[in-house]
């Protein structure tokens, strides 16, 4: 960078399209993300959430149409799944897993850990990887705090810990991360220029904001608008050469009318030649081997300099 | 009239008499060389800056981080391949952040412009002027000559003082208008921006504040719509239109789409002058001074 404490997560400058190759001559990486949280705001998962007719859909006819529609394409998506959800719905899960998708981590309740102490968020990251690695049968490479309908922003969340905590869990990657649109290393610890892969997000690519957001009865259901930019984002990344991530929760992209267009979406995308639908795990692994941080990321010391009156 | 009625009635005069006496409009103002309007595309570059001020959570200033590290690449990228030379207005903390992204925008050409010290105006006036003056500093020293407008609410006497001949900040008129202060004096030539011509608007969420259920996200086609009728309804008027982006926000990709799209409908139509602010204000004020607001 000019690197910033509390201001800045990576370095100066991202790396150019020009630089950046996929496997197999592909020319643009499609990741999908499935939200298979239930949790409204940022406390994660409360017991309302779960009786409740949309949980019923969610898990239900929701995610049988968001797997069917990407059997149907032959596509395999990430899925971020709190830790409770496997406790909570077991089958949904394995299933999801028995298809060949990722399961990542959420949290242990999909919670904002950024309103946790250090110790308890600890000891959430701990619980939850032990409760999912249990589950998957091998440890998950990737953690995701998207963000909730209730929250008061749209990117996610972290604490000032989380990133280091994840590295000391063994985490591959973070799952979203605002800063680029193309896979990116989030720092750990400046002094050794120590960092974590994080993988893409952007909330304009993400069906919670489209419909009826924020909530029922607002009439606000927009997912031309949604399909408009992902189909927009989605051809100028491949003409780039970039990533391409849209994220999907099954309550709401599994609904009949949205289905449709998600449906006429991904088959666009499948018509593309030289796409690779990879998930974020294979994603990571890649961009880590491709662009290792120990090249690829350059960190260079602050400049900032601290006055009275102004920002520190 | 009862005597409360009437004071009411001469104080909603005196002030509103006042008010408009502040303003002086441009009324026969003609482009260079026959030109049907003048285009400038304007870039906020605040990237996190503004969201560290408003204490917002990590992963929002990470979205503001996109601004720095790809956005505004993308962004002089755009306006080369189109040979626009664009107006960056950057706050002086961004020389401290991204100092390489702007050095490669004085490269290439685009006008470096104030956008406060720390995308915030100090209340205290000494504080006010210090934060002016590490801006114009700052900005200056990677310009490598002095900045010459702002996009900002500093006074208008400390910008005049400063060397600033343009703001860039309110639009009272579709054209470019000349504003006094309130004791009618220290002119500076304001070159309209509207919210509705705002990238911020349609694409970012939870701006300037703004709660969940006012959020109105928006795509690249209906906003190329709206801005490509703002274009011909001043085209025809002989008018004015500053196009306000954000880095962070416009230089997503779908975004960059549509804003090279948007230039290429403009392009196709005869007499569009695509001017830095720096150029449009310095003709106006050569060609048409204020008359009336001298001091």
């Amino acid at each position: 960078m000019p690197w910033k404490t509390n201001y800045t997560i990576s370095d100066e400058i991202s790396l150019s399209d020009k630089d950046i190759v996929w496997p197999d001559d592909n020319r643009c990486c499609f990741n999908v993300v499935v939200d298979l949280s239930l949790a409204s705001g940022p406390e994660g998962l409360v017991a309302s959430d779960l009786a409740t007719t949309d949980a019923v859909f969610a898990m239900g006819d929701g995610l049988a149409g968001i797997l069917d529609v990407l059997a149907s394409h032959k596509l395999v998506a990430t899925f971020a799944v709190p830790a409770a959800m496997v406790k909570i719905y077991p089958k949904s899960v394995e299933t999801v897993l028995k298809q060949g998708h990722e399961v990542a981590a959420e949290g242990l309740f999909h919670e904002d850990v950024s309103q946790l102490s250090l110790e308890d968020e600890r000891a959430r990251v701990k619980a939850a990887t032990a409760i999912l690695s249990e589950f998957i049968g091998s440890r998950p490479a990737g953690w995701y705090d998207l963000p909730r309908r209730n929250d008061k922003f749209a990117v996610g969340s972290i604490s000032p810990s989380t990133t280091k905590l994840l590295a000391e869990e063994g985490y591959t990657y973070m799952g979203n991360c605002p800063a680029d649109d193309a896979p990116h290393y989030s720092v750990t610890d400046f002094a050794t220029a120590s960092a974590i892969l994080a993988m893409p997000y952007y909330y304009h690519f993400d069906d919670q904001f489209f419909m009826l957001y924020p909530r029922q009865g607002s009439g606000l259901e927009n997912p031309d608008i949604l399909f408009r930019n992902w189909r927009a984002e989605f051809v100028a990344q491949y003409k780039r050469g970039r990533f391409f991530n849209m994220t999907l929760h099954p309550g709401n992209a599994g609904w009949c009318n949205r289905l449709y267009l998600l449906d006429e979406f991904l088959g666009f995308v499948r018509s593309q030649p030289n796409v690779w639908n990879a998930v974020s795990r294979d994603c990571a692994n890649y961009w880590i081997s491709k662009y290792p941080p120990a090249t690829h990321l350059k960190l260079e010391p602050s400049i900032w300099k601290d006055y009275p009156g102004s920002l520190s | 009239m009862d005597p409360s009625a009437r004071e009411r009635l001469d104080g909603l005069v005196s002030r509103g008499i006042a008010y408009q006496q502040r303003y002086e409009f441009i009324d026969d103002l003609k482009w260079p060389d026959g030109a049907r309007i003048a285009v400038n595309f304007t870039a906020d570059f605040d990237a996190m800056l503004y969201r560290r001020i408003l204490n917002e959570p990590a992963l929002q200033l990470a979205k503001g981080e996109f601004g720095g590290r790809v956005g505004i690449w993308r962004l002089i990228e755009l306006f080369d391949s189109h040979d626009i030379k664009a107006t960056i207005f950057t706050p002086g903390r961004i020389c401290e952040l991204y100092p390489q992204a702007l050095r490669h925008a004085v490269a290439s050409g685009h006008e470096l412009a104030d956008h406060m010290w720390e995308h915030r105006v100090p209340r205290e006036a000494a504080l006010e002027a210090d934060h002016l003056q590490k801006a114009l500093t700052a900005l200056s020293a990677i310009r490598g000559k002095p900045i010459s407008g702002s996009r900002s609410g500093h006074t208008n006497s400390l910008l005049k003082q400063s060397g600033i001949f343009y703001n860039s900040h309110a639009p009272a008129g579709h054209l470019p208008y000349y504003i006094a202060d309130r004791a009618g004096k220290n002119t500076l030539l304001n070159l309209p921006f509207h919210y509705a011509i705002d990238d911020a608007q349609f694409y970012t969420f939870g701006w300037l504040g703004s709660d969940s259920p006012a959020q109105r996200m928006s795509d690249p086609d209906r906003v190329l719509e709206m801005w490509w009728a703002a274009f011909l309804q001043q085209y025809n008027e002989g008018g004015y239109l500053n196009v306000c982006l954000h880095p962070y926000v416009s230089g997503r990709a779908l975004r960059i789409e549509m804003l090279d799209q948007f230039i290429r409908r403009m392009k196709k139509l005869p007499g569009v002058w695509f001017s830095t602010c720096e150029e449009t204000a310095t003709y106006c004020l050569k060609h048409f001074p204020a008359r009336r607001l001298t001091s």
